[in-house]
């Protein structure tokens, strides 16, 4: 190393404006060698709009970016990578219709340079002849991560690339992100994780409403003065205090289940071989809890929850009827309604956010020319209920990921619904937006709904449910009260470990 | 651990032969339908030798061409209403030029051609990418304008070629034979190597990249610009060959063909070829048979004694039907992965 200047990444006086809304206002943030930086900051702070700057995918209004002291233009992607800088996007930035293979050589790379990398994650058999819409989003992640080792960057960024990942997966990322460190090299890591943030990383920079509020060495930190720093005092000590009420409000209703009316039935039901065998019962006003590593069955099962795909054998009954359905609007209007994990699936992207509410009033004919004043209203009061930031408003696709996904939600509840089947619903959100949805969904339990809840990160469980149920393989391995669930014990139960209770 | 996700993904999870087929299945599948198609038609007419199947590869060849421009420009996430502008244009303009040449001087003017081709299609390409004003806008406009430059060069049908020239796509000094290996190599050996660029190299796969998902190939570092105005230009190749063979089969240039059919003709066939218009999928080996399907319809309705009023009709109807089957295979596909 022959650099006289002690850093890596340099970025100065950054400024990037969309129209009238400041997405950065003067943001500095310095990222050292060997060392890896976390870019914290609740949805809207600029974290992306950052890391696109840095990658080159826009360019910045003003500022300026050196690497290892040299002031460096970036124009293009490609002017990033050479300047050292590799990044792996929340999306992953693969071909969806050309194979693993041919992706790799668009980006001059060969399969060996990325299969060292690969095999350390456990992905060392993957068939590079496998078109990438065939391949989970998850191992796209790591692949993505693998392509971006390969070019041997100075500096990795990760933009939330844990948010899809199970325990496990993520486990080799971090593994990934200390050797990259142990090289001397950096890594700028995002993540709304707090607990992988503290354990993996040195520094971090805040950023709140587009300006850096804050930088930490990470050795004798808290959550709670992160939070604090992402949200202001003010607002930070809410939603601290908030995801602790609705942790209390959680634990004491231990559910009298038998009391309850079952909304919802599953009869030992198979979906080809993603699902092999599950029954459970789902009671009004309970929210149920679902967790499992990846693709042991969860998806399958969601299918055929929210009527995407018909059971191979199996019943699932609705309010006592067996609902057979053929598509998702049959679910719909038996009222079992589905958030998935895209956003992206359920909403109109370049449409309104009212516009996007209203769309599944759309399904009764009645309502086709007209949609009635009290319609109206139902729209106008779930913004409200959920505090979905409008500023934005008129395309869905310009809103922070976290009022994106409050929009998929309140779909429904213009609508209106029985059972609400969630998806990670939280995935990639801020801690605030998460408490707010933690405390839309109790309510909504407490209203008389029930809610099937899937979540990858088991902290959620006995926050938010009233009972948990655990997949591994396509069946359901383990159940218990979320009040009592630990994190420990879940992961254990999800690794197909426990033979105990069921 | 992750059993299920480790097995979808490893090698050898499914056997080559079947996700050979699921890849190159609807290639092989036109393939078979043109030999089909072959096969019958012999049945239908007096005789069926080697100067009827001459005939069509021969006459075929125009609308290959053409298939094959669209497809490289759809490919990658383009569209190119001026192609059959383009075909009536090197018709016309090669026909003035060549007019009593020898076969040398109209081998060189059939290149300048090609290259002229390439040139202009290409900026028609910056046009559009510079612009961002929607390809079927600006490649309307170049169909109307290639038209009307053909109008311009030779406002009556006429002018000719040398039977060298006639010879090499037609295998027949007068335009029509019982030779059908010069139109076979005279399309083989383009359609082959563009295969090849577009499957195996970068800068081919780029088109892919860039008509499947732009912002992700962005992101890998691909300039999607210029992967599209690479596609015009060897989509304007592609047109000039089709025009080059349409100079070679009539003997002359004839400005009052309607190049928008053509146009039509070609998105057709590409469809039909496996193509997907949204861009990033298809092969152009699969579009050959299509353009030669395409163009075969009309003389094997004759062949049936179908009144040629009504051929449209049934043409339209087959094209139909044909896509409606597509569509199902490939529905009951994705309902069992």
């Amino acid at each position: 190393m022959t650099t006289t200047s002690p850093d890596l990444l340099a970025a100065r006086e950054i400024s990037k404006q969309y129209g009238p809304v400041v997405a950065l206002r003067s943001v500095d943030m310095t990222v050292r060698p060997g060392e890896i930086h976390a870019l914290l900051g609740a949805n809207g702070a600029g974290k992306s709009t950052m890391v696109k700057i840095l990658s080159a995918v826009i360019s910045a209004d003003s500022g300026s970016v050196s690497v290892h002291g040299e002031a460096t233009h970036l124009r293009k992607p490609s002017d990033a990578m050479q300047a050292g800088i590799a990044t792996v996007f929340q999306d992953p930035a693969l071909i969806p219709d050309l194979t693993l293979a041919q992706n790799l050589r668009i980006s001059h790379l060969s399969e060996d340079d990325v299969m060292p990398w690969l095999d350390r994650m456990n992905l060392g058999g993957i068939d590079f002849g496998l078109q990438v819409q065939d391949v989970p989003l998850a191992v796209l992640r790591l692949l993505d991560l693998a392509r971006a080792l390969a070019h041997d960057p100075q500096l990795l960024m990760l933009d939330e690339i844990t948010a899809a990942l199970t325990t496990d997966q993520a486990s080799y990322v971090f593994e990934v992100m200390r050797e990259w460190k142990s090289r001397n090299r950096s890594v700028l890591f995002i993540s709304h994780r707090l607990g992988e943030v503290l354990e993996l990383c040195d520094y971090a920079t805040i950023l709140r409403n587009g300006t850096n509020v804050a930088d930490f060495d990470l050795t004798d930190v808290d959550e709670a003065q992160l939070v604090t720093a992402m949200l202001g005092d003010e607002l930070g000590e809410q939603a601290v205090a908030a995801s602790e009420t609705s942790k209390e409000s959680a634990a004491p209703t231990l559910v009298q289940e038998a009391d309850r009316p079952v909304v919802l039935e599953l009869k030992d039901v198979h979906l080809s071989d993603k699902v092999n065998g599950v029954s459970f019962k789902l009671h009004q006003g309970e929210i149920l809890g679902l967790t499992a590593l990846e693709g042991q069955g969860q998806n399958g099962l969601f299918q055929v929850l929210s009527g995407d795909h018909r059971p191979s054998s199996g019943e699932l009954i609705v309010d006592g009827d067996e609902l057979s359905a053929r598509s998702p609007y049959d679910a719909i209007r038996k009222g079992v309604v589905l958030v998935p994990a895209e956003r992206q699936n359920a909403l109109l992207p370049q449409r309104s956010v009212r516009e996007n509410l209203s769309l599944p009033l759309y399904n009764r004919i009645s309502k086709w020319f007209t949609l009635a004043r009290d319609e109206t209203e139902r729209v106008e009061s779930a913004v409200d209920r959920l505090d979905i930031d409008v500023r934005a408003g008129s395309q869905v696709q310009r809103l922070s990921g976290g009022n994106q996904q409050k929009v998929t939600i309140g779909r429904w509840l213009a609508s209106g619904f029985d059972t609400l089947l969630c998806f990670d619903p939280t995935r990639g959100i801020d801690i605030q937006t998460k408490a707010q949805i933690y405390e839309l969904l109790r309510q909504l339990a407490d209203d008389g709904s029930s809610i099937v809840l899937y979540t990858s990160e088991l902290r959620e469980i006995p926050l938010v449910c009233d009972r948990v149920l655990v997949m591994y393989n396509g069946r359901i391995v383990h159940e218990q009260d979320a009040a009592s669930a630990t994190e420990e014990g879940l992961l254990s139960a999800a690794h197909g470990l426990e033979g105990a209770s069921a | 651990m992750t059993t299920s996700t480790a097995d979808t993904i490893a090698a050898g999870s499914t056997p080559t032969w079947q996700r050979w087929m699921r890849r190159h299945g609807w290639t092989v599948g036109v393939w078979l339908l043109l030999v089909v198609l072959v096969a019958w038609y012999s049945t239908l007419i007096p005789s069926f030798g080697s100067f009827q199947f001459a005939t069509i590869i021969t006459n075929g060849t125009p609308w290959v061409f053409l298939a094959a421009a669209q497809a490289v420009i759809v490919i990658a996430g383009g569209l190119d209403l001026g192609v059959g502008g383009m075909l009536v244009l090197t018709n016309v303009a090669t026909a003035r030029f060549m007019d009593g040449q020898s076969f040398e001087v109209t081998i060189m003017i059939a290149i300048a051609a090609i290259l002229a081709a390439v040139v202009i299609n290409a900026f028609v390409g910056w046009i559009v990418t510079a612009s961002k004003v929607p390809d079927i806008v600006i490649t309307l406009g170049s169909l109307y304008f290639y038209q009307g430059l053909a109008l311009a060069i030779l406002p009556n049908p006429g002018g000719g070629t040398s039977e060298g020239f006639r010879w090499l796509f037609t295998g027949s000094d007068v335009g029509t034979g019982s030779n059908p290996w010069p139109a076979t190599v005279m399309i083989a050996i383009p359609i082959l190597v563009v295969a090849w660029w577009l499957g195996k190299t970068r800068s081919g796969l780029s088109l892919y990249a860039v008509g499947s998902d732009r912002t992700a190939a962005y992101l890998s570092g691909i300039r999607a610009g210029r992967t599209k105005i690479v596609a015009f230009g060897v989509g304007g190749a592609f047109a000039a060959m089709a025009g080059l063979s349409t100079t070679a089969i009539a003997g002359s240039g004839n400005a009052n063909t309607v190049g928008g059919n053509m146009t039509l003709n070609s998105v057709a066939a590409i469809v039909l070829g496996g193509v997907a218009l949204t861009g990033g999928i298809g092969s152009v080996i699969a579009v050959v048979p299509a353009g030669l399907i395409l163009f075969f319809l009309s003389p094997i309705l004759t062949a049936m004694g179908v009144d040629p009023n009504r051929a449209q009709i049934i043409q339209g109807v087959l094209i139909v039907v044909v896509m409606m089957i597509a569509g199902l295979i490939e529905w009951r596909r994705q309902r069992r992965v």
